[in-house]
C-alpha cells in the first residue's frame, strides 16, 4: 500500500469554474492539507461538488489552475493523475450483475497496460482494499443484491484499489442510514490514519463533518467562507452566514468538537437575536 | 506482507482465474456452435456432401463436383454468414455497454438505417450495384453515426440523449428510404427490398473478401479500443477518475462499432436483430463479465450461421432471406425487453 513518506499535494489557485455561461466558482484558492481529512460543507448548489470535480481533473477550469504537486493538473497526463489521485463520484454506475470482486478490480485500471492485464500485484491491491472495507466476504456476490451501506463500501474499495495518496469523495454518505454513515466515516478515518491517505470529502451532515474533519472548508456561492480546524472556525455566526440558519453551537458531548443545534421557528423559544 | 492480505489475495486471484476459465469455456462453446453451423451448411443441401469430402475439398483435394458445390457455392456464403454475424454481435455489444442501454443497438438507433437508406439511394439514383453499392452502404452507416454523435454532443455525449437522437435520425432515414422505394420501378424495388431484409442468397467470394479484409482490421481495433470500456461502464466521472480519456475513448469505440455495422450491412443488408440480441445472450452466459465483446461476436456468428442454414432449408421450395429468420428470433426478444423495461421503470 502507499505510505505517507512523500504525500502528493493538491491545491487550487484563482480557480474559476462553470458550466456553459453559468459561473459557479470564481477566484477560489484552496489547499488540501497533505495526510489530513478535509471535509467540504455548504448549502446545495454552493459549488462544492463542482470544486471536487475540478480538483479531480474532470472539469476544465474557466480561470486559474488546479495544482497537483505544484504542477498544473491539466498539463499532467491522465495516467499520472490517476496514479496519485482517486475520485469517487456521487452516483457511479454498477453494470448489471457485476460481482463485488470484479467491480473492485476495475479500480486497478490505471495500473494495467495494453498487454499487461492481471497480475499478483492487482490481486493484492484488490484484496487489501476489500479487507480494509470489510467486503471480502461479499467477493462473489452481485452488487445489485447488496444493501446501500454494503454497496457504498464496495465503491470505496474500488477507489482504494486504485492505490492513490489522494482520495476525493463526493457525498459518500448520502442515501445511507445513520449507522452506515458512521461506518463509512470511520472507515475513511482508518484509511487516513493508517495509510496517510489525503482525503477531501463532501458531506451534508454538519455535526458529522465537525467530528470527523481535521480541516473544514465551508463554501457559499462558489466562495470559501471559512476554513480550518472545526473547533477554530465553526461558530453560530458562521452557520448563519453559510446556511442562513439560526443555531446554537455547543461542544459535542462525545467528541468535544462543535455540535450545531439548529433552531427553526417552532419548538424553541422565539428568536432573541 | 500481512498474512490476511496474502490469503485474501489468493482468494481474489482464484476468483479471477475462475472468471477467466468461464470466459474461455463459454467462448470455446460458442465457437463450436458457430463451427457446427458452418459444417452443417457445407454438408447439407440439394446435394449432400459427406463430411469427409468436405474435408478433402477444404484441404485442396476432392472431386470436381463436390469441389464446385462446397468451394464455390457453400463456403463463401457460410463464411460470410459467420463474419457478418460476428461484426453485428461485436458492434451491438459495444453500443449497448457504452451507452448503458440494452436497447441501444445499431439497428435500433439508426446506424443500420443510415446504411440501408444510402444503399437504396445509390442503387436507384446512381445505378450502383455490387461492391460500389456496398461502399455506399458503409458510407451511409458512417454518416448516420457521425450525424447522431454531432447532434447528441453537448460538451460530451450521454447515453440517453444518444439513443433518443439515434432513434429520431433512424426514423427519418427510414422515411427517406421508403420515399425512394415509392419512386422506384417494380423490379428495382423488389431487389432493394430483398437487400433490406438482409439476405445471403447468391453471395460469393467476391463479396466475402472485402468484408473479411475490413473485419480483420476492425475487430482488433475494437478490442484495443475496448480497454477503457470496463471503466466507462461505471459512468463518465468514475471512468475519468480512473484515468480514462472519456470522450476520446468513447468516440474511438463508437467509430469502430459503426464501422463494423457498416461493413456487415454492406455485405449482407441489415440482418435484423442480430446486433440487438447477441450481446445479451453472451452476457447471460457470462453474468457480470463486462461487455464480453468476443463472446458477443461469437454469439452473433453462431446466430447468423444457424439462421442462414434454417433460411435455406426451413421451407422446401424457397430460400428465405436470413433476416426473416433472425427477426423471428429477435422481435419477441425486443418486445420482452420493452415490457420488462416498463415493469422495472427504467425505460430501457
Amino acid at each position: 500500500m502507499t505510505t505517507a513518506t512523500s504525500p502528493h499535494t493538491l491545491s487550487a489557485r484563482g480557480l474559476g469554474l462553470g458550466y456553459g455561461d453559468r459561473q459557479i466558482v470564481s477566484q477560489l484558492d484552496v489547499d488540501l492539507p497533505p495526510g489530513r481529512f478535509t471535509v467540504v460543507v455548504g448549502p446545495n448548489a454552493c459549488g462544492k461538488s463542482t470544486l471536487l470535480r475540478a480538483m479531480a481533473r474532470l472539469l476544465t477550469p474557466t480561470a486559474g489552475t488546479v495544482l497537483l504537486d505544484g504542477r498544473d493538473i491539466h498539463t499532467t497526463s491522465t495516467r499520472q493523475v490517476a496514479a496519485c489521485l482517486g475520485m469517487l463520484p456521487q452516483t457511479p454506475v454498477a453494470p448489471d450483475a457485476i460481482t463485488v470482486a470484479d467491480l473492485v478490480g476495475r479500480g486497478r485500471y490505471p495500473h494495467q497496460g495494453w498487454f499487461r492485464r492481471w497480475t499478483a500485484a492487482d490481486s493484492e491491491g484488490v484484496a487489501a482494499a476489500m479487507l480494509a472495507t470489510d467486503v471480502l466476504d461479499l467477493a462473489d456476490r452481485s452488487v445489485d443484491e447488496l444493501s446501500g451501506g454494503q454497496r457504498q463500501r464496495v465503491w470505496i474499495a474500488m477507489a482504494l484499489a486504485q492505490e492513490t495518496d489522494i482520495l476525493l469523495l463526493d457525498e459518500p454518505t448520502t442515501y445511507l442510514d445513520i449507522s452506515h454513515q458512521l461506518d463509512v466515516l470511520d472507515l475513511l478515518t482508518d484509511l487516513n490514519r493508517d495509510r496517510g491517505v489525503t482525503l477531501a470529502v463532501v458531506l451534508h451532515d454538519l455535526n458529522l463533518a465537525c467530528r470527523y474533519a481535521d480541516h473544514l472548508i465551508a463554501m457559499k456561492d462558489g466562495r470559501v467562507v471559512a476554513e480550518g480546524a472545526p473547533r477554530d472556525v465553526v461558530t453560530e455566526s458562521l452557520v448563519g452566514e453559510v446556511f442562513g440558519l439560526r443555531s446554537t453551537v455547543i461542544p459535542d458531548p462525545a467528541s468535544g468538537t462543535p455540535m450545531i443545534v439548529p433552531l427553526g421557528r417552532h419548538h424553541v423559544p422565539s428568536a432573541t437575536s | 506482507m500481512n498474512p490476511a492480505v496474502t490469503d485474501a489475495a489468493a482468494r481474489v486471484g482464484r476468483l479471477q482465474r475462475a472468471r477467466r476459465a468461464r470466459f474461455a469455456a463459454v467462448s470455446a462453446a460458442l465457437g463450436l456452435v458457430a463451427l457446427g453451423a458452418l459444417l452443417l451448411s457445407l454438408t447439407v443441401g440439394d446435394i449432400d456432401v459427406p463430411l469427409a469430402d468436405v474435408w478433402a475439398v477444404l484441404t485442396g483435394g476432392g472431386d470436381p463436383a463436390s469441389r464446385f458445390v462446397v468451394h464455390e457455392l457453400r463456403l463463401p456464403r457460410a463464411l460470410l454468414a459467420l463474419v457478418v454475424g460476428a461484426c453485428f454481435g461485436m458492434s451491438g455489444a459495444v453500443f449497448q455497454s457504452l451507452l448503458r442501454n440494452p436497447l441501444a443497438s445499431p439497428d435500433v438507433i439508426g446506424v443500420s438505417a443510415g446504411a440501408s437508406a444510402a444503399a437504396v439511394l445509390s442503387s436507384m439514383a446512381f445505378g450502383l450495384s455490387g461492391l460500389a453499392l456496398s461502399g455506399g452502404a458503409l458510407a451511409g452507416a458512417l454518416l448516420a453515426g457521425t450525424l447522431i454523435y454531432l447532434l447528441a454532443w453537448r460538451g460530451g455525449v450521454s447515453g440517453g440523449r444518444f439513443v433518443l437522437i439515434g432513434i429520431g435520425v433512424g426514423t427519418g432515414l427510414i422515411s427517406l428510404r421508403s420515399y425512394l422505394m415509392t419512386r422506384a420501378e417494380v423490379t428495382e424495388a423488389h431487389n432493394a427490398f430483398l437487400w433490406l431484409t438482409g439476405s445471403l442468397n447468391g453471395r460469393s467470394w467476391s463479396q466475402l473478401w472485402p468484408l473479411l479484409g475490413c473485419a480483420v482490421l476492425l475487430v482488433p481495433l475494437t478490442l484495443a479500443a475496448s480497454r477503457g470500456l470496463a471503466a466507462l461502464q461505471l459512468g463518465d466521472e468514475a471512468a475519468g477518475g480512473l484515468g480514462v480519456r472519456v470522450e476520446r475513448g468513447r468516440l474511438a469505440l463508437l467509430a469502430c462499432a459503426t464501422g463494423l455495422v457498416g461493413v456487415a450491412t454492406a455485405a449482407a443488408g441489415p440482418v435484423g436483430f442480430v446486433a440487438l440480441v447477441s450481446a445479451p445472450i453472451a452476457r447471460r452466459l457470462l453474468p457480470g463479465q463486462g461487455a464480453a465483446l468476443l463472446p458477443s461476436a461469437l454469439t452473433g456468428a453462431a446466430l447468423v450461421g444457424a439462421a442462414d442454414f434454417a433460411a435455406q432449408h426451413a421451407l422446401p421450395a424457397t430460400q428465405l432471406p436470413v433476416g426473416v429468420v433472425t427477426s423471428v428470433v429477435g422481435a419477441p426478444y425486443l418486445l420482452w425487453l420493452l415490457a420488462r423495461a416498463n415493469r422495472v421503470g427504467r425505460g430501457g
